[in-house]
């Protein structure tokens, strides 16, 4: 049997640098997600809030950038919009004690409206905004790396937002394992007693981890807005906020298990658009794909480590 | 003109107080906790606090630890009135709690428990090589043997309780407040508490220990003050006072202490237990190899420290949890494949250790509680219709014969106190005349006088030929209640003993595991002590 024409497909379709980086530019929001859904997680809190987060995010970084003509002024909207949503949110749900679920549900809800609702009446248009004015960011060569072969444009050629969040996985781990203050987050997390009575200031730490979360989600949706696509369109998070919340159960609540089980997600949206391309089977289909996968593989991992478990005490009781 | 040396006396003698709390006053809704309350602590002394549950001892405390905030009253340490508002006030001021559960992070190392909150840093990361350093010096410093690296969740409850006090000793707290601090050990681990909080008073630490067990008080303290339903009752020296005198102060009346009963008269097996194997909620082994008899006419006591698979115990053979592997007979009828409710009519009651989940539906009225095991029966319901005046008139009945004190039979249950709650289970386990009656946990979190009530009425169960299987944490009721004891650890019966042979020390080293000596009353020499303190490290 020739095996050429399966290998061809395989590198055509699933094996090549072209999707290898289309994965890593797709996973970016899927880690910042990840990382939202890991600082309340660490912190004790169930936080769901995360993809109106991403939408309002997505929404101002836009505004800031085609009212100022630059990228980092869309930027920074969107982190002071992240703090923003983040503070209220926290302000509503942790101060006020409104149920911290129902408050998410209504800031999902909100967002998916208001962005709606803001594009009409300051943009003009329904359904989706791009201009000329509009500043994205652009890739960044790396001089030096970008000539090496495989590596060179695995590693280089990404835009800001990509080496920024690379950059913020390794932070938020030094930051979470390394210093004070990781330490009393974890520990209030875990066992919000035991740092109450030390004079750690639980509240406190719970309200900076929601307003941090509510950045990283609106840097998700900085990056959807002005790095992936040129512009806004209505509910786009598309689900981001939620499968950040999985990626941060499969990872462990541990960034770098955040970032490598991202990666799963972004392998399976870029084959899904090289798919999508071909015309083979129905777009929709398709588009459920990165979700069916990261669910899949979700139970399957979960069913995996249960029964290692099991096996692991059974063997501990082999001696009975 | 005074003498010299008296002015210096009385100098000393005022700088000797360690506390002093001054007219506290704290209400929580529809009860005053603490209720014009005095105490003080000299410096170097243990202090004994002692009370009923709900008798204000906790809330004083945390009031002292700053985690509660009086209405009325001032508070004084070292002679100088302080403000405490939040906790971290009572830390600076060198006031250190250990609470009754224990306030550590279970994925966290020892080291990292001990200095949360105030970790030694290096720019701006944690050092985590002073970490170590810092724990391993205080824990030479005071003679309390742990190891950093261990994460909390792999110790046992004697050693967290170690770093507990290291945690408040590292925070250089020179007054320590220990919350119950007996209450989830062993009688050996218990002993080395006691040798813990010896030498920490002889390095010049003063302690404050809440307890309700009158023999620690009379082995530890210095002094002891009594509260009961949120006001001090007496502050006593220790050696002036007795257990009779305590217990009075603490309830209010005469109360027996050891429980009166005749000698057993056991008969012919009702419960017979053959390798029981049930596992837990995490899906471990917690029951390993269970065999055990009970007989009518006598109480088998089921001692262990908590978690050691009482509870998986109890639920297979009520029908709560199903077993994996093994035989349970009641009066040579296999019952391993029955319902609950066909247990039941086999002649099976439960006392359930929590009352406020199991043994009781809060929201129901008391009738309906009492009910709850026989309401499909004549003479409760005819048919399908219930017979609402013979309820009402066994409620009735039930209430006076089991002494529980209620405005009404028809009110919910949640109305009613800890102890009178427990009088309702006992009731209506009790009054269906079991075969085999369980109960677990009887006393827990009850007053004197119901614990003597509970007690009573268990003896009087077994003396109607009743086969009874007592699980029970607290080693005292064991002892005092039981004919035969049988010790559980990690899921296995570790020995079975006459109450009579049984010492103290004896089951103590078979709740810890030691299980070389086969006849508890070989109580080990002093210097064995390092011997066994060996085999509990290899067990962990």
């Amino acid at each position: 049997m020739d095996w050429s024409g399966v290998l061809d497909v395989v590198q055509r379709y699933i094996l090549n640098v072209a999707n290898l980086q289309g994965m890593l530019r797709l996973a970016t929001p899927v880690i910042l997600a990840g990382l939202c859904a890991l600082i309340t997680d660490r912190a004790g809190i169930l936080n769901i809030a995360g993809e109106g987060m991403i939408l309002f995010g997505a929404w101002f970084a836009v505004a800031g950038s085609y009212f100022f003509s630059s990228s980092f002024a869309g930027l920074f909207a969107g982190i002071l919009t992240g703090l923003v949503i983040g503070g209220l949110f926290a302000l509503f749900s942790l101060k006020f004690r409104a149920n911290i679920i129902v408050m998410g549900i209504a800031i999902n809800t909100f967002a998916n409206a208001a962005t709606i609702f803001l594009t009409r009446a300051v943009f003009h248009v329904a359904g989706s905004f791009s201009d000329p004015k509009l500043q994205g960011f652009g890739p960044i060569n790396i001089p030096g790396l970008q000539s090496i072969p495989i590596l060179g444009p695995l590693l280089s050629g990404y835009t800001f937002v990509v080496y920024l969040t690379w950059a913020l996985v390794i932070l938020t781990a030094v930051f979470l394992y390394r210093t004070p203050w990781g330490l009393h987050l974890r520990a209030v997390g875990e066992n919000p007693q035991a740092a109450e009575t030390l004079g750690i200031n639980v509240g406190r730490i719970r309200f900076l981890a929601v307003m941090a979360s509510g950045v990283f989600a609106a840097l998700a949706g900085v990056y959807l807005s002005l790095a992936h696509l040129n512009g806004f369109v209505d509910l786009m998070s598309a689900g981001r906020g939620f499968i950040g919340m999985a990626v941060n159960t499969f990872g462990g609540g541990a960034p770098l298990g955040v970032f490598l089980s991202s990666l799963l997600f972004g392998f399976t949206d870029t084959i899904g658009f090289r798919l999508q391309a071909e015309r083979i089977i129905p777009v929709y289909f398709i588009q459920m794909l990165p979700y069916l996968v990261t669910l899949a593989a979700l139970t399957f991992f979960t069913v995996r480590r249960q029964r290692a478990l099991k096996a692991k005490i059974a063997t501990s009781h082999a001696g009975d | 003109m005074l003498p010299s040396y008296i002015l210096h006396a009385q100098e000393i003698n005022y700088m000797a107080l360690a506390v002093e709390m001054i007219g506290i006053r704290k209400e929580f809704p529809g009860v005053v906790a603490n209720d014009n309350v005095n105490l003080s602590v000299e410096q170097g002394e243990i202090h004994a606090l002692v009370g009923e549950n709900g008798a204000g001892k906790t809330t004083l405390m945390n009031i002292l630890y700053g985690l509660y905030r009086a209405e009325a009253g001032t508070i004084k340490i070292r002679g100088k009135e302080v403000h405490i508002h939040r906790n971290s006030d009572a830390i600076t001021l060198g006031i250190g709690m250990v609470h009754q559960s224990f306030k550590l992070v279970p994925s966290f190392t020892v080291a990292e428990n001990i200095t949360l909150g105030a970790e030694p840093r290096k720019f701006i990361f944690t050092d985590r090589n002073a970490v170590r350093k810092n724990v391993q010096e205080i824990s030479e410093r005071f003679g309390l043997q742990v190891d950093p690296d261990t994460r909390i969740r792999d110790l046992p409850v004697g050693v967290q309780q170690r770093v507990e006090i290291l945690k408040a000793l590292y925070r250089n707290a020179d007054i320590l407040i220990l919350d119950e601090p007996t209450a989830v050990l062993t009688p050996q681990e218990t002993r080395d508490l006691f040798g813990v909080v010896r030498s920490l008073v002889a390095k010049g630490k003063t302690v404050i220990f809440i307890t309700h067990k009158f023999r620690e008080v009379m082995e530890i303290s210095n002094r002891v003050t009594v509260m009961r339903d949120g006001k001090v009752v007496a502050t006593k020296e220790t050696r002036d006072t007795n257990p009779a005198e305590l217990a009075r102060m603490m309830v209010g009346r005469e109360v027996l202490l050891r429980v009166d009963k005749e000698k057993a008269r056991p008969q012919e097996a009702v419960l017979q237990i053959q390798n029981l194997k049930v596992l837990d909620n995490r899906n471990l082994q917690a029951v390993r190899d269970v065999s055990l008899e009970v007989h009518k006419g006598e109480i088998l006591g089921i001692a262990g420290v908590e978690g050691n698979g009482q509870r998986e115990l109890v639920e297979a053979i009520v029908g709560l949890r199903p077993a994996i592997k093994g035989a349970i007979q009641v009066k040579g009828k296999e019952i391993t494949g029955l319902s609950v409710r066909d247990r039941r009519e086999t002649g099976i009651s439960c006392v359930p250790e929590d009352r406020y989940v199991r043994g009781v539906a809060l929201g129901a009225s008391i009738e309906d509680n009492l009910i709850v095991g026989n309401y499909f029966k004549e003479p409760m319901s005819k048919g399908q219709v219930l017979n609402l005046s013979k309820i009402a008139d066994f409620a009735r009945d039930m209430v006076k014969k089991f002494d529980v004190r209620t405005p009404g039979t028809t009110i919910p249950a949640f109305t009613l106190s800890g102890g009178n709650l427990q009088k309702v289970v006992l009731a209506r386990e009790i009054s269906a005349e079991p075969e085999l009656l369980i109960v677990a946990q009887p006393t827990r979190g009850l007053d004197v006088g119901s614990i003597e009530f509970v007690h009573r009425r268990i003896v009087e169960a077994r003396d109607k030929g009743a086969a009874v299987l007592l699980v029970s944490a607290e080693l005292e009721e064991v002892m005092s209640l039981s004919d035969r004891i049988s010790v559980i650890y990690e899921g296995r019966i570790v020995g079975t003993i006459d109450a009579d042979l049984a010492t103290e020390e004896g089951l103590g080293l078979w709740m810890a595991g030691v299980t070389d000596h086969h006849k508890p009353d070989e109580i080990p020499a002093a210097g064995d002590q390092l011997d066994i303190d060996q085999k509990e490290a290899n067990l962990v």
